[in-house]
Formats: structure tokens, sequence, C-alpha cells
């Protein structure tokens, strides 16, 4: 079975830690827990599009960004899946 | 000739201060003298091989493709810059105003040789491209510094061997210290230093460290012959050298030739979006902070409004270039 777009999303969020490649779980906060700062953030849009091929979002897709899960959800819906859809 | 003696007297600013306003001793102080600065460049000597740039190597290779690629074009912006100014100082130097100004242009073109071979060394030794072969050679010549600044450089520079007059040696001086390395190096070096300290990066911080040194005594030779040419009734071609060059500035700044990508996420946007904003504004506020310090403080609205319009045509200018926004403006309008 592939893996779900959740785990995928955590998966790249965890490897992309600038603190070091770590497992990231959905309540991780990007900055306290995981060390990201704004160029960390853009490295890792830059690598969600790219494995997503996301499209540009309006700022109102901007949803709980402060957490993996907020990441989660903001693919899932530009997607049109559910984060933990295959 | 001035008596070499110890200490300094007058003041060197600091290139990458990050107050917009000047300190007391800009406000007030005497900036330091050709006489001042050659006795600090003794002072402040160092060496490409004892910053040692293949050390970084590994590091480097471990960054991710978007630090890659622009740490990249800032260090070929700022070594296509460095070859051009070393190409372009020996008519300042040839023509200069007093025998201390020759002295002085003397050490600093041992200091633009010496820019030349760290970042040409470091982006072999770390980055690994090869300058001599094609990736390298594509990455010069898509320097905006070296397609739209060094040109005009190049030119009036050239004016001052063939004219000799304090006009074109004025003219060249503010495109030179004011234009080159007050706005556009000084900006280019605070943004590098700034992403070589959060990337661990340790040689090219401590490089870049070494030149904006050096620069910030380049830019306190150029703020006071500017300052003394002001006084001496070279006013007007102080003034219309600095507006002949802010829109080239802008243009370097901004980059058209260069691609940079807006992300898709919004908060990413947004802080790709204020990085690029900063630069803009760290160069308008030495521009304006330049035009304060020599004595010309009556210009400072006209050229936040010329700098305004210039950083607004490169922005069309990229959009027309990519097919796409710019992230400052992708991100002024989502």
């Amino acid at each position: 079975m592939s893996e779900t777009i959740g785990a995928q999303v955590r998966k790249l969020v965890g490897e992309m830690s600038p603190l070091g490649a770590r497992t990231a779980q959905s309540d991780d906060r990007l900055v306290e827990d995981l060390g990201y700062d704004s160029l960390a953030v853009i490295e890792l849009s830059l690598q969600l599009e790219a494995t997503f091929a996301l499209q540009p979002m309006a700022q109102g897709t901007a949803v709980d960004i402060t957490t993996v899960g907020g990441i989660e959800r903001l693919v899932e819906e530009a997607l049109g899946a559910p984060a933990d859809a295959a | 000739m001035s008596v070499l003696t110890l200490g300094d007297a007058g003041f060197v600013p600091d290139i990458t201060d990050e107050a917009p306003e000047e300190t007391p001793a800009e406000r007030s102080g005497r900036l330091a003298t050709s006489a001042d600065l050659y006795r600090r460049w003794e002072r402040q000597q160092w060496s490409v091989a004892e910053v040692a740039p293949r050390r970084d190597a590994e590091t480097w290779r471990a960054l991710r493709p978007f630090s890659k690629e622009q740490l990249l074009g800032s260090l070929a912006e700022l070594e296509v810059g460095e070859v051009c100014v070393t190409q372009t100082l020996g008519s300042l130097t040839d023509h200069p105003q007093t025998e201390d100004d020759r002295i002085y242009l003397c050490t600093q073109m041992a200091d633009e040789a010496r820019h030349v071979r760290f970042f040409q060394t470091y982006i072999q030794d770390a980055c690994g491209v090869p300058l001599h072969e094609q990736e390298g050679r594509e990455l010069e010549a898509a320097a905006d510094y070296a397609n739209v600044f060094a040109p005009e450089l190049t030119k009036v520079t050239g004016e001052v061997r063939t004219d000799g007059s304090p006009e074109a040696w004025y003219r060249a001086l503010v495109y030179y210290h004011l234009i080159t390395e007050g706005v556009l190096a000084a900006t280019a070096l605070r943004t590098t230093r700034f992403l070589a300290k959060r990337l661990n990066l340790t040689a090219l911080d401590e490089g870049l460290t070494n030149v904006t040194r050096d620069e910030s005594r380049h830019v306190s030779f150029g703020l006071r012959a500017a300052t003394d040419g002001v006084t001496a009734g070279y006013r007007q071609v102080i003034t219309d050298a600095h507006f002949e060059a802010v829109d080239m500035a802008a243009w370097v700044l901004i980059g058209p030739a260069r691609h940079n990508p807006a992300p898709a996420i919004p908060v990413a946007l947004q802080g790709r979006a204020a990085q690029l904003q900063g630069s803009v504004d760290i160069g308008r506020e030495r521009l304006l902070k330049q035009l304060r310090i020599i004595g010309l403080p009556e210009l400072t609205e006209r050229a936040d409004q010329a700098w305004t319009a210039g950083i607004d045509k490169a922005l069309d200018a990229y959009q027309e270039r990519w097919d796409a926004p710019h992230p400052i403006r992708a991100a002024a309008s989502a």
C-alpha cells in the first residue's frame, strides 16, 4: 500500500528539519520543535511543490501553518484529497 | 602629502550598519582621510589562503538546491563586480585629486585583486564550479552587473583617462565607490553574510567579513572624496552621476536575468518576498544615507523616487523575461 499524503508530508518535513533529519509528528511545531526558520520554510515549500506538483495558493488557504499537521492539511486541500488518503 | 602618524583621527562608516539614520560620528565626525585609510590598510591585512575556502566544500554539497542556487547567484554577482572594479580602478589612481589619494587608491587596487581571488577560489574550491569551463562561464555571463552596470563603469572610468578633468574623476567616483561599492556591494555583502552564517559556511562568513572590512574603507574613501568634491564646486556632476547610475543599480539588485522562484505556499512566499524586499530597502537606505553624508541631503526625496521607479522597472522586466511575477510582486498581489 502506498504512503498516505499525510505520511509523505511528515516524512519530508522531518527530513528537511534544520535540526537534522528526524521523525516528524502531526502535532510537532515547525519553529519550536523542528527548528524551521524563514529560509527552511521556503526550501520546504519548494520541495513540497516539486513532490506534489502544487500550484500557487490563495492567501486564505494558509490555515494553521505552525504545525506539521497544518502543512498536511494545506497539501490535502491543494490536492483535493484527505490527508490520510493514499 | 600628509605625514604618517600613529592612530586614526577619522572614522570609517560600517557599510553593514543596519541603522537607516546616521550614527553620531556620521553626523558630526570627520571621515577618515586617505592617510588614515592607508594606516588602516596596513593593519587590516588578510589572505585567501588563510581563509581556506575548500573547508566549506562538504557543507556546500549538503545544501538544498534553493540555497545553493541563491548563494551561487550572489557570489557570481560579487565575483564579476570585483573583476570589473579591478580592471577599472587604474584611471582613478592615475588622475587622483591629491597624492595621498593616489597612495590610498594603490592599496585599494591590492584589495580588489584579493577579492577577485577570494570569490574565484570560493566558487571553484567550495562550490565546485570550474570558472574556466562552460558552467562557470555561464554563471558569470548571467550576472546582471556584468551586463548592465559594468559597461557603464568601464565607460566613465575610461573617460577619466581620456579627459583627465576633475569632473570626469568625480563622475567615475560616484559610479565606482558610491554606487557599485556603497550601494550594490554593501547590500550584497550584508545579505550573503547572513546566509553564510545561517548555513554554517564558516570560510565564506570569514572571507565575506574580511571583504566587508575592506569595502568599508573603500566606501569611506568615496564618501570623503565626494564630500570634498561637493565643497570644491563639483556638486552638479556628483548629483548627475547619482541619477545616471541609480536606475542601473536598482536593476542589478532585482536581477531580472536570474530566476527567482515564488513559493506556492503563502507563508513561504511572504517570507521570500520579505527577504528580497529587505535587500531593496537596504539599497535604498544606503543610497539616501550616503547623499546626506556627502552634503546633498536635499536630493534624498528625488533619489528615493528614482530608486522606486528603477525597482518597478526591473520588476516589470523580470515578469516579461520569465512570464511570471517576481516574488515581491507575487506576494503583494496574493
